[in-house]
């Protein structure tokens, strides 16, 4: 499903130049649950860029889905993110002056969905993270866990095979971050690939398998 | 119909109300400059026309003079004449002329209800006046055919010499005398703008069918001749070859310019027009500039609000949005601000208008009021507005859009 080899990223600023990925080969396959450690700068959220097409390697092959991701111009990658990815993030990021349900209807609208489509999938993702009653409460208006609930509908809106999760427990507490994972945990039951970035071995430990970053490279 | 983008971007733009209020009122102001100083120019332009038609349509008036040059062995210096016979000939001879009349005039004492007043009065011909816009008021008529042929004693006055001749009556079937003459009047001149004239305004003269006039002045000659061309364009061809027959006839050099004189109405008009075109390009251009400032306004709260935005845009484009939707976004604001100002702008300017249009005008001094006071709206200015506002809009919109789509995903995603 995701396939890395010899991935590198280089940030240059001015005449100085950070290597933040080196050489990084990875493969994930269909239907894994795969957490991705590591100490603050180790490339992390970088690898997760480039997994997630928001980001190019400097070097390097990414194939998604059996297709190179290199060359894919800057609306072909948004289609990509759009119906392949979904992102979940540690500070939610839902639109604030959008209420639940709008913000969970984005996706959608972006990818031409008409509005009957648009109403039947959006009230089963709010049943099924159980904030149909708060469909339309802004962002402010809803807590933390109920926020990361409704980035996580918002992920899934247009049924997306992936989902990457960016230290989705981050901002929540321990009940809250539970929750959260136990929905995780479903939806990779169902089928669903997900790759999760955590600095917590105990969110680590939902997942099938660990991988740890140092330095830009994975340690063996 | 899909109304959940235009809901986001009116809970965003409700969010920066007192911040666009200031960037509509500029907008507001631009839009009301262009359009008035437009309708202005426009007013000047047709009220230019109005008053120069004041003295005739399409006119060229041919005067005597006195050679310059010496011609088949005659000296410079010989007066020439006009003569009534010589407006059967140029008519006769030149195809291109449509209309054309003798004038003779003089100084008179006009008197009527024991009233007396000095006055110019004009002998001529039916034509003179539909060439020289004499319109009569309701229930008198102008000199016509018969009245020279017939030899009638009839006449024909401007408002201003019935004014104080007879006040507020009808001097229509009244009787004036000149030259202890009496003559009937048959018509009023209607009010009319006339910035352009030779012994004073057509509102202080009298005018008598040519043969009638001929018994209180018996000079043979006369003082100038009418013509119209069929075409406007025609003018100078007219003017060539009236010099022509009348040198072979008089027998002085076609070339000699003091000979005979012409005062080319069509070709003064075309001068004036131009001149007063490039005040209306000019005003135009100053109201666009008025609006420019409105539109670089609007130009800074885009790159504002795009650069507020710069989180929701890393957002929407991690989650799909292709680079139209965000362009999109930003362009529909600046429509909608756009919109919003020249809307109002639009309306205030369509009823200074009108409302400048309300006061009168005074036909007798006919000064700088009489242009300003008839600003006017054509479909020219509104297409004219419209293709500078698209522009500037257009403008004003698309670079902060396409700064605003061209972010780096994971950077806006940072953006605090």
């Amino acid at each position: 499903m995701i396939e890395l080899q010899g991935i590198t990223k280089v940030y240059r600023t001015g005449s100085q130049s950070l290597e933040a990925l080196r050489g990084v080969s990875l493969n994930i396959g269909k239907g894994e649950f795969v957490s991705i450690m590591g100490p603050s700068g180790s490339g992390k959220s970088t690898l997760m860029n480039i997994i997630g097409c928001l980001d190019t390697p400097t070097a390097g092959e990414y194939v998604l889905d059996s297709s190179k991701v290199a060359g894919l111009t800057f609306d072909q990658l948004a289609a990509v993110r759009n119906r392949k990815i979904g992102f979940v993030f540690q500070n939610f990021n839902l639109l604030p002056y959008a209420t639940a349900w709008e913000n969970i209807e984005l996706p959608m609208l972006f990818d031409g969905k008409n509005g009957r489509r648009r109403r039947e999938r959006v009230t089963e993702l709010l049943n099924a993270v159980g904030l149909l009653d708060w469909r339309d409460h802004r962002p402010t208006e809803l807590s933390g866990g109920q926020q990361q609930r409704i980035a996580l509908a918002r992920a899934l809106a247009n049924d997306p095979p992936i989902l990457l999760a960016d230290e989705p427990t981050g901002n929540l507490d321990s009940k809250s971050g539970e929750e959260i994972m136990a929905i995780l945990t479903e939806l990779w039951r169902e089928g669903r690939t997900i790759v999760m970035v955590t600095h917590n071995d105990h969110i680590a430990a939902h997942s099938e398998r660990t991988i740890r970053l140092f330095d830009g490279q994975i340690l063996p | 119909m899909n109304l959940t983008l235009p809901r986001f971007f009116w809970s965003e733009y409700r969010k920066r109300r007192k911040r666009a209020a200031l960037i509509t009122f500029a907008l507001f102001w631009g839009t009301l400059s262009i359009l008035l100083l437009m309708a202005f120019g426009q007013g000047m332009t047709t009220q230019f026309k109005v008053a120069f038609s004041g003295l005739g349509r399409t006119l060229i008036m041919v005067y005597g003079g006195q050679t310059s040059l010496p011609f088949e062995g005659l000296p410079k210096g010989r007066p020439i004449s006009l003569y009534p016979e010589d407006v059967d000939d140029l008519k006769d001879r030149i195809p291109e002329i449509l209309r054309i009349a003798p004038e003779s005039y003089s100084f008179l004492q006009v008197s009527a209800n024991g009233k007396e007043i000095n006055r110019t009065v004009h002998g001529t011909t039916a034509e003179f006046g539909l060439m020289r816009t004499q319109v009569p008021q309701m229930g008198g008529r102008f000199l016509n055919a018969a009245d020279g042929a017939e030899g009638r004693k009839v006449a024909f006055i401007g408002w201003k010499v019935a004014a104080d001749l007879f006040g507020n009556e009808n001097p229509v079937g009244k009787a004036v005398v000149i030259n202890r003459i009496p003559f009937t009047v048959i018509g009023v001149l209607q009010k009319k703008i006339q910035d352009s004239m030779y012994n004073g305004p057509d509102a202080e003269q009298v005018y008598l069918p040519f043969h009638a006039y001929r018994q209180i002045d018996n000079r043979r000659r006369i003082n100038q001749i009418h013509i119209q061309p069929r075409e406007a364009s025609q003018s100078k061809l007219i003017e060539a070859r009236v010099r022509t027959l009348l040198g072979r006839k008089y027998r002085f050099d076609p070339d000699d310019r003091y000979a005979t004189s012409f005062w080319n109405t069509i070709e003064d008009a075309k001068e004036g027009q131009a001149i007063f075109k490039g005040i209306e390009i000019f005003l135009g251009i100053i109201g666009a500039l008025t609006l420019l400032i409105g539109a670089v306004g609007v130009t800074n709260l885009m790159y504002a609000v795009a650069k507020e935005r710069t989180k929701e845009i890393g957002v929407k484009l991690a989650i799909g949005a292709r680079r139209r939707v965000i362009v999109g976004q930003f362009f529909l604001e600046t429509v909608f601000v756009f919109a919003k100002g020249t809307f109002w702008g639009f309306i205030t300017a369509f009823n200074v208008v009108h409302l400048i249009r309300l006061a009168p005008i005074n036909y007798e001094s006919f000064g700088i009021e009489a242009y300003l006071l008839r600003p006017e709206f054509s479909l020219r200015i509104f297409v004219a507005y419209t293709v500078v506002l698209g522009v500037l809009c257009f403008l004003s919109g698309i670079f902060p859009a396409l700064r605003a789509s061209r972010a780096n995903p994971i950077e806006s995603l940072r953006y605090e």
